[in-house]
């Protein structure tokens, strides 16, 4: 795993807006950054993210299998009562499911750790899909990169499949997509998925999060009254459940994206039930919940809200003291404990790895850098290659 | 999962990625407003001329012709138009244009490339609504079947396909929708919480 320096294709910019890669400035400053790249062997890729990602990925189904039996856990995870049927029929019905990223800290060598699994609303999607594929294609026509490197990135194909086969589970051809007003990027990663439907042979539709409304006869509709019958949702399920509308979830009978049972996935809780399912899994840290912190016995621990984004509420801990901190709007949910395990270094940039899965099968990786060691939300996209 | 092929998306139709309309229409036609259906996709099918329509439906030769006249006004009021001829060829491809003149002057629409017809031997009448398609390399609508209003209906060697209700339906008069705004509200709140995110997404 190397971090190379290389020249910025000369055309960037004009290429971004022609593709419609809105947000690869944000507020000033970069967010895509094609200045470096990241550098990983065949065996790196293989052994050290795509396995471990396919196994972590089986044991989060395991933990939903217990999770939804259990009234105690579900407790634990901080779901509204109401929801728990819906949860369970959901889970036994097998609803399918589109798309989820883990976060990893891996140093090139040794086992990836699992910081979290964002498996609800994963955003970086397009970035990853599209643009760092674009980004070699053009670097290695341009004689800049060898023409052998390649890049583990078979997310587009993967999600046009995957789009494919939910619309033949669901006899459907058509799919709205929704997300929050006044957001570029999660527009853009709304936007992608579009496209990818699109290329899947499904109609698709757009509607704002906030201008979702409820129709006469329990259906949810988008502005121009049309029901909506399959929503993909850029949204996080622990507000939907939360809001004015989470009460006729129910009636509404839409086919979710992604679908209800993962509220149980996209969750910190996770990380707790997972290392007592899991103990010492070379590709977890050990966790802990509030309620058990007297059983941990390292050192230094990182404190996250049970619901949180973009490395907001985060706090490090050691010796009872905590040492760094990031604010944010969260944590009245209670929070969760993991040991403390740095992101790799490379200069002042500390190194995130996002694993892509497609339904269950390991899709690709994305890197973010940020100057700060908990990744937050503006950190930097950088692109990679397999050589 | 470990292979030696190779890892990632073998080939993306980078002129279906491409954002913009290389040039943006005056007017993309009139996104019709539909009745919120509770019910079920139709059948429908696609005609290149009214007799493509009387030779599949000999039983229903007038309303081919009829149905095909709707069309062509439905087009005229509803399909894209351009100010220039190029800019017009650019999205729908050479010799694919037509000018239109108005009180208002004049414009350029693409030509209408065939016309949706369903229902049409249901005694309640039937729908028709015409299609349009690009020859332009360059056009995200190359090759398909497109609405006046932009929607994509497939690939343009499909005749029959299944349509949401919603895209027959031309004109409703009645909204059914009792309340909107009942999702967003913690962004809202957590929005309002200050600096942190600087973004404002809600993704991850």
């Amino acid at each position: 795993m190397l971090r190379v320096a290389i020249p910025e294709r000369a055309n960037w910019k004009r290429k971004a807006e022609e593709f419609g890669f809105k947000f690869h400035t944000m507020h000033g400053e970069a967010y895509w950054d094609e200045s470096a790249y990241y550098q990983f062997s065949l065996e790196q890729i293989e052994q050290d993210l795509e396995a471990p990602t396919e196994d972590i990925h089986k044991m989060c189904l395991a933990v939903v299998d217990k999770v939804v039996n259990s009234e105690e856990l579900l407790e634990k995870f901080q779901i509204p009562q109401h929801f728990w049927q819906q949860i369970s029929d959901s889970w036994k019905n097998q609803d399918p499911s589109l798309y989820s990223r883990l976060d990893f800290a891996y140093h090139g060598k040794g086992p990836a750790k699992l910081y979290e699994n964002n498996a609800d609303t994963p955003t970086s999607l397009y970035e990853s899909g599209f643009w760092q594929w674009l980004w070699l294609e053009e670097q290695v026509n341009a004689g800049k990169i060898a023409k052998q490197a390649d890049q583990f990135n078979s997310l587009q194909e993967k999600l046009v499949h995957r789009l494919a086969a939910i619309a033949k589970h669901y006899d459907i051809s058509q799919m709205h997509f929704a997300c929050c007003q006044d957001t570029d990027e999660d527009r853009g990663t709304v936007q992608y998925l579009q496209d990818c439907a699109k290329e899947s042979g499904l109609s698709d539709d757009f509607v704002f999060i906030e201008d979702i409304g409820l129709a006469e006869c329990g259906s949810f509709s988008d502005l121009q009254d049309n029901k909506i019958e399959t929503l993909f949702k850029l949204y996080p399920w622990e507000f939907m459940q939360r809001e004015e509308f989470g009460q006729s979830i129910k009636n509404a009978q839409v086919n979710w994206l992604e679908p209800i049972w993962k509220s149980i996935l996209s969750n910190k809780a996770l990380m707790p039930m997972l290392w007592k399912m899991f103990p010492n899994h070379p590709n977890l840290l050990a966790a802990y919940f509030e309620d058990e912190l007297s059983k941990a016995t390292e050192t230094k621990l990182v404190k996250k809200p049970i619901f949180s984004r973009e490395g907001a509420n985060i706090s490090v801990i050691e010796n009872g003291k905590t040492v760094l901190h990031a604010d944010g709007p969260y944590g009245e949910e209670g929070f969760i404990y993991q040991a403390y395990y740095p992101l790799p270094q490379f200069g002042n940039n500390h190194t995130l790895i996002g694993s892509w899965l497609v339904n269950d099968q390991a899709a690709g990786i994305s890197l973010r850098e940020d100057s700060s060691p908990i990744t937050q939300d503006m950190s930097r996209y950088l692109p990679h290659i397999i050589l | 999962m470990q292979s030696n092929k190779t890892k990632r998306s073998k080939s993306i139709n980078l002129v279906s990625m491409r954002k913009s309309f290389s040039v943006k229409p005056l007017a993309l036609g009139i996104a019709a407003i539909f009745l919120t259906a509770c019910g079920d996709d139709q059948d429908a099918a696609v005609f290149t001329s009214v007799d493509d329509c009387t030779n599949a439906n000999p039983e229903f030769a007038a309303k081919c012709k009829t149905a095909y006249e709707d069309a062509v006004k439905e087009a005229e009021r509803t399909g894209p138009k351009y100010n220039s001829q190029s800019d017009c060829e650019t999205e729908f491809g050479n010799n694919q244009c037509r000018v239109v003149q108005r009180d208002s002057g004049s414009f350029f629409m693409p030509l209408m490339a065939g016309y949706m017809l369903s229902n049409l031997m249901s005694p309640r009448g039937y729908y028709s609504q015409p299609m349009f398609t690009s020859h332009s390399r360059n056009s995200s609508y190359r090759n398909r079947w497109i609405g006046a209003d932009g929607h994509d209906f497939g690939d343009n060697r499909r005749r029959t396909m299944k349509v949401s209700e919603k895209s027959l339906k031309p004109k409703p008069t009645v909204t059914k929708t009792m309340s909107r705004g009942g999702f967003g509200s913690s962004v809202r709140a957590k929005s309002s919480w200050g600096s942190s995110s600087k973004k404002g997404g809600w993704g991850g």
